[in-house]
């Protein structure tokens, strides 16, 4: 409870309602305010990835995307939501009914949970745990559980094997994944993601990808890999693999039930892209390089658009990923992580502790 | 709820109010807005949220990856770089018809594909829409007229929302045949009914003939008609000599001298020879003696073609395999000639060694279902060979380890590639 | 529908459908067209699956039965016919010119060479010559067929792997081939160009600087191709010793074509039976030598470049002329049988057809490369993944309207 006091909505707009109201109820009010603003906020910003999404793929593909409902089609998303909405919900009549109705909700579910600690800036944040890590680390699991009752309560062939598929996957991934924010975790002394941000605070050679000789980069990659893993994202999409398994564990879903999956799929890389600007690239820290009049340039633009942008560069990272590279085979990417992945990842644990033990971090 | 009234601004653009203005249509109710049928209370805003959703609908039509012919090859077209349907909205094609909103029938629709079709239809979430693309779902396209497989016209089994016509359509039809859809759909707004127009099973039905029919009727009365015009307009106009048709002159071509090329490897005599030398009897094609100067005398291009008995035949083509001076070790095809009087299995061989060709056919009864052995255990590709000579002719092949229909369904009456296969119910005949 | 097979496929219909009971029970009936018949000795299950005829990676609507274990291949038995469109009875209606625009709708990404073979066929049974021009055109039009059905290939074959962008490039370069077939018969698909004697029409004035035009981009494209897929990590992985098919095995199937060559047949029409003034031009035969995957992949794209060695030679050589001869008043085929062979861009495409003196055939028959190579199947995907699967699928590079006819 003592994270609820401090820390419902770390603002002015909070001490603002933290005046208004005696204590309990501040803190309700303040609670709701923040999981409205986030789920508004994380709405929008998942509808903007879908339009980004597309715009960024035909631009790949050399066409020009979505350009018929606004301007530069940018209402194209809320098109396919609304579509979407009104569209048939089929139930077939052989799925296992709780599996089947549960399955959407969880994934977005556990992306929203993990929104929940996410530093957008140094007073937004909706909740700050001390044991931030640990707890993103345990409801980024829910995704995984969505997608395999998903692909178990369909009732299909098709949807069983991408859930299979992307339980083996997952659960796999999740660890070298952890790995690399544990370097971090280690490095900084705690696992507040606040915290770890504030870690980073001074020139951009304290963020962690370079505080760390070495390490910090590796851990970065690793951490971008199975990040990728982690979101079902091309290449990494084998439980989907439209060309193998038609739509894999989300076969047999339409309409809404389709679009949760759908949006947690973008809430998701947003997630896991501000996990990674906040473990790496200094949060919503603004970049210095020792130089004033360009330091202090950099320092007026407000912390949340720098976080945003880092999480747009990352975004447009997993884009360019998925646009590019040919899909791997299930054998293949089990061997890569549990042969290649987790090893180096725990070599690069040790090298940072090394590190961290004497000292040899870039000043 | 006088909003979107749309004699509200002249002269101001706004699409919404246009679409209003159509849908009411100058009906002059209060608001300017139709109700609903059915629902107390609706006007103004029903029909604002009716907008909206159709706007949504018609912007967000993710097609269905369906192709079974040519046509899918320009409907990918459509969907790239060049013409990229994503421009409408139409990029997220879907491989399971779970979230299709689309069907795009690209190419021709066989009956044995009828029953998918119309699962996969029924599998879609409603509203759900559908494109014929190409002659073939219009109509059968060139596979009208005797074809006994072809269904004559996808709207025989599902309901269709646009015609899209060409062999195949360009890209530019078929976005065209989008963008009419999408008036549909905005039209419909949030009416579009969720459950589906009922299903058609009827795959065959000779509208053409009748239409042909009707037209000559016309055509007559048309005539019926003129008959006194043109009488009075030749006895006003004597000197007239009919009109004078001009046309571009065809260019002229000379003839051209055939260039003649050899067949490689072992010349037709010499292969004779070594096949005379084992089996006796045998017969060419087309010559009742068969000698060196009578083949050498066919000319270079000429590629034996010899005739085998029943009870030579897997032998011959086991010799012809493993003879180290033939070498025919590749199966181009096997397939069979109906004659009326008898049936001749053909079989082609090549040697992809040497390059020589030897064709040879065997001659069997004409009975329901004659029997040959079967070339299986001599090339593993002439199973499906057999098993398509057995679909067309009901030919069977002793020892074929998996003796079914290769093409067509197992309840299919008859063969149809015999000569005497008559189909009244799926073949529609050829009126000239 | 006991096996929780109800979307995705549309085969919910089928027989397999059927309850036939759990493998290693009594009551078990193979699917038709199975033949191992042994169960499992741990007692672990297998389980069958369809894929098609509605699937995103069977290029059409061919339908596989699969029998699984997990996710290893154990079986795969083709069930075909459902685009089987009659075109052979069809045939035996119309006269033989007629039958060349059918062919276009059978291998429709070589639907010029298609043509030809049937124009070769009529050529050789009523005697016609054709003029130098002609047969060049013949085989620049063949050759740059031929380069844009790899050119769909490879896309299509990105796009099997999960490489959606490749898909797009691949159709990119196409386009600008089909815009030259456009200006030369009108047609982007379905040409229907040749005739017996030549072609229908003469090549635009500007036919030979847009080829080169074309073709300096195309080798600029297929050197970006490589860096995309061959030289690819993840492709080689999942291509190198994958879906292998022997020599001697694929002599015996009938392959041809890419596949052929890809498991070491050194057999090319082109080359080896040669045909039009194939035997002018120097090119070489692209031989793999494993005949898996990457083997098939590198043989079209190595084809590719060949293509455009012989579109250099003959645009060097170009003649003027006139591009057909006399054309004749009617097409009346003396009694016999006739055959006519040429390398489409997936094989050995032949045209075999017997007259009665009359001016339709009797029977006509088509020679499908792809028949043959899916014939291959079971035995190049036995012991993979699905996704190994996929890559066989893709690399045979099939067309099923062509496999149905």
């Amino acid at each position: 409870m003592t994270a609820l006091r401090e820390y419902p909505l770390n603002h002015p707009v909070g001490d603002f309602i933290r005046g208004l109201l005696p204590s309990p109820w501040s803190a309700i009010a303040n609670g709701a305010l923040a999981v409205a603003l986030m789920c508004g906020l994380v709405t929008v910003a998942a509808i903007g990835l879908i339009w980004l999404e597309r715009k960024v793929c035909a631009h790949f593909q050399a066409r020009l995307g979505p350009t018929r409902v606004g301007p530069f089609g940018l209402l194209q998303p809320i098109a396919d939501a609304i579509k979407l909405l009104m569209k048939e919900n089929i139930r077939p009549r052989t799925v296992d009914g709780l599996a089947y109705f549960l399955a959407p909700l969880l994934p977005i579910t556990g992306s929203f949970l993990v929104l929940a600690v996410m530093p957008f800036d140094h007073d937004i944040q909706a909740m700050d745990l001390p044991a931030g890590v640990v707890y993103v680390v345990a409801v980024s699991g829910l995704g995984i559980l969505g997608i395999l009752i998903g692909g178990w309560g369909s009732n299909n062939k098709y949807s069983m094997l991408g859930s299979m598929r992307s339980g083996a996957q997952l659960f796999s991934y999740e660890l070298s994944m952890v790995l690399c924010m544990l370097l971090v975790v280690m490095a900084s002394g705690t696992a507040s993601l606040r915290e770890i941000v504030l870690s980073q605070q001074g020139m951009v050679w304290d963020w962690w990808i370079i505080k760390m000789p070495g390490a910090g980069l590796l851990a970065f990659l690793l951490f971008m890999i199975s990040s990728t893993a982690e979101l079902n994202r091309g290449p990494l999409d084998l439980s989907e693999a439209e060309s193998e398994l038609t739509g894999g564990f989300h076969t047999e879903y339409t309409g809404i039930s389709f679009s949760m999956f759908f949006l947690a799929e973008f809430v998701n890389m947003f997630a896991s892209a501000g996990l990674g600007a906040t473990f790496f690239l200094g949060g919503f820290l603004a970049p210095q390089f020792g130089f004033a009049p360009l330091d202090n340039a950099l320092f007026a633009i407000p912390g949340v658009l720098w976080f945003f942008a880092k999480v747009l560069g990352l975004i447009f990272l997993y884009m360019w990923f998925r646009w590019t590279f040919p899909r791997l085979r299930i054998d293949h990417l089990l061997s890569l992580e549990w042969k290649f992945l987790l090893p180096v990842s725990m070599a690069n644990l040790l090298l940072g502790a090394t590190l961290v033990t004497f000292k040899l971090m870039i000043p | 709820m006088n909003k979107a009234n749309p004699g509200g601004e002249p002269g101001h653009h706004d699409p919404a109010a246009q679409y209003l203005a159509d849908l009411t249509g100058g009906s002059g109710m209060p608001g300017g807005l139709p109700a609903i049928p059915g629902v107390e209370g609706s006007g103004g805003l029903t029909n604002a949220v009716d907008w909206v959703v159709g706007w949504a609908r018609a912007n967000s039509l993710w097609p269905l990856v369906f192709g079974t012919s040519c046509c899918a090859i320009e409907m990918m077209a459509t969907g790239a770089s060049h013409n990229d349907w994503a421009r409408f909205g139409l990029e997220v094609a879907r491989a399971s018809p779970r979230q299709a909103d689309l069907i795009i029938l690209a190419g021709t629709i066989v009956e044995k594909m009828g029953s998918r079709l119309i699962t996969l239809y029924e599998q879609m979430p409603g509203p759900k829409y559908v494109i014929a693309m190409g002659a073939c779902t219009i109509s059968g396209g060139p596979f009208y007229y005797d074809s006994y497989s072809v269904v004559k016209g996808a709207d025989r089994l599902i309901p269709v929302d646009v015609y899209v016509p060409g062999c195949p359509p360009r890209p530019e039809a078929l976005l065209f045949g989008v963008m009419k859809l999408q008036e549909l759909i905005r039209k419909g707004g949030w009416r579009n009914s969720l459950t589906p127009r009922p299903i058609n099973h009827s795959p065959i039905k000779d509208e053409m003939s009748e239409t042909a029919r009707l037209w000559e009727e016309k055509e007559k009365a048309k005539q019926e008609g003129m008959k006194e015009a043109q009488e009075r307009f030749k006895a006003e106009n004597p000197d007239f000599k009919g009109v004078v048709i001009k046309r571009v002159a065809a260019p002229k071509f000379d003839e051209v001298p055939r260039v003649v090329r050899s067949q490689r490897g072992l010349p037709a005599p010499e292969t004779f020879a070594i096949l005379a030398e084992r089996f006796p009897g045998l017969m060419v094609q087309g010559l009742s003696e068969p000698t060196p100067e009578k083949l050498a005398a066919l000319g270079p291009e000429y590629i034996l073609d010899v005739i085998v008995g029943r009870e030579d035949y897997l032998g011959l083509v086991g010799f012809l395999k493993s003879d180290a001076r033939l070498k025919l070790d590749f199966l181009i095809e096997l397939t069979a000639v109906d004659w009326k009087d008898r049936f001749d299995v053909v079989v082609h061989l090549q040697s992809l060694e040497k390059g020589h060709k030897v064709f040879l056919r065997c001659a069997l009864p004409r009975e329901e279902h004659p029997e040959i052995p079967s070339l299986t255990g001599i090339f593993s590709g002439a199973d499906w060979h057999e098993r398509e000579a057995y679909d067309f002719f009901g030919i069977r092949f002793a020892g074929h380890p998996d003796l079914r229909r290769l093409f067509l369904d197992d309840d299919f009456p008859g063969h149809p590639l015999r000569k005497d296969f008559e189909d009244p119910s799926r073949i529609v005949k050829r009126p000239y | 529908m006991g096996n929780g097979m109800q979307a995705g496929m549309a085969g919910a219909s089928d027989a397999l459908h059927a309850e036939q009971g759990r493998p290693g029970s009594e009551s078990f009936r193979l699917p038709p067209g199975f033949t191992l018949r042994e169960t499992r000795a741990d007692g672990s299950q297998e389980y069958f699956l369809n894929m098609g005829p509605q699937h995103p990676s069977t290029h059409g609507v061919l339908k596989l039965v699969v029998r699984l274990d997990g996710e290893t291949v154990i079986e795969v038995v083709p069930h075909l016919g459902f685009i089987h469109r009659a075109i052979e009875k069809m045939g035996e209606n119309e006269t033989f010119v007629q039958y060349i625009h059918l062919t276009d709708r059978m291998d429709y990404l070589s639907s010029h060479i298609n043509n030809l073979c049937v124009c070769m066929a009529i050529e050789k049974a009523m005697g016609i010559g054709v003029p130098e021009r002609g047969e060049y055109i013949r085989v620049m039009v063949s050759e740059l067929q031929r380069i844009q059905s790899h050119l769909l290939w490879w896309g299509a074959f990105g796009m099997d792997m999960g490489a959606v962008s490749a898909f797009l490039y691949g159709f990119k370069e196409r386009e600008k081939i089909t815009a030259l077939f456009e200006e030369l018969c009108g047609a982007r698909l379905t040409m229907n160009y040749f005739r017996p004697g030549g072609s229908n029409a003469d090549v635009p004035a500007d036919f030979l600087p847009r080829i080169k035009e074309v073709l300096e981009d195309l080798k600029f494209s297929l050197d970006e191709f490589e860096v995309l897929l061959t030289k690819n990590p993840i492709i080689r992985e999942r291509t190198v010793g994958v879906g292998a098919l022997s020599k001697d095995r694929a002599i015996s199937y009938g392959c041809s074509g890419p596949v052929g060559r890809a498991s070491g047949v050194d057999f090319d029409v082109r080359k080896h039976d040669p045909y039009s003034v194939y035997d002018r031009f120097t090119f070489d035969v692209p031989l793999g030598k494993n005949g898996d995957c990457y083997d098939r992949y590198m043989v079209r794209m190595q084809e590719m470049r060949e293509s455009i060695r012989i579109l250099e030679q003959a645009m060097a050589g170009f003649p003027e002329g006139q591009y057909r001869s006399k054309e004749k008043p009617n097409y009346k085929v003396p009694a016999g049988s006739y055959y006519a062979n040429v390398e489409t861009a997936r094989g050995l495409y032949a045209t075999y057809m017997v007259s009665d003196n009359s001016f339709k055939p009797y029977r006509i028959k088509s020679r499908s490369p792809n028949l043959s190579n899916l014939a291959a199947i079971g035995e190049m995907a036995r012991g993979g993944k699905i996704a190994d699967l996929v890559a066989v699928l893709s690399t045979l590079d099939l067309i099923i309207p062509d496999i149905d006819r």
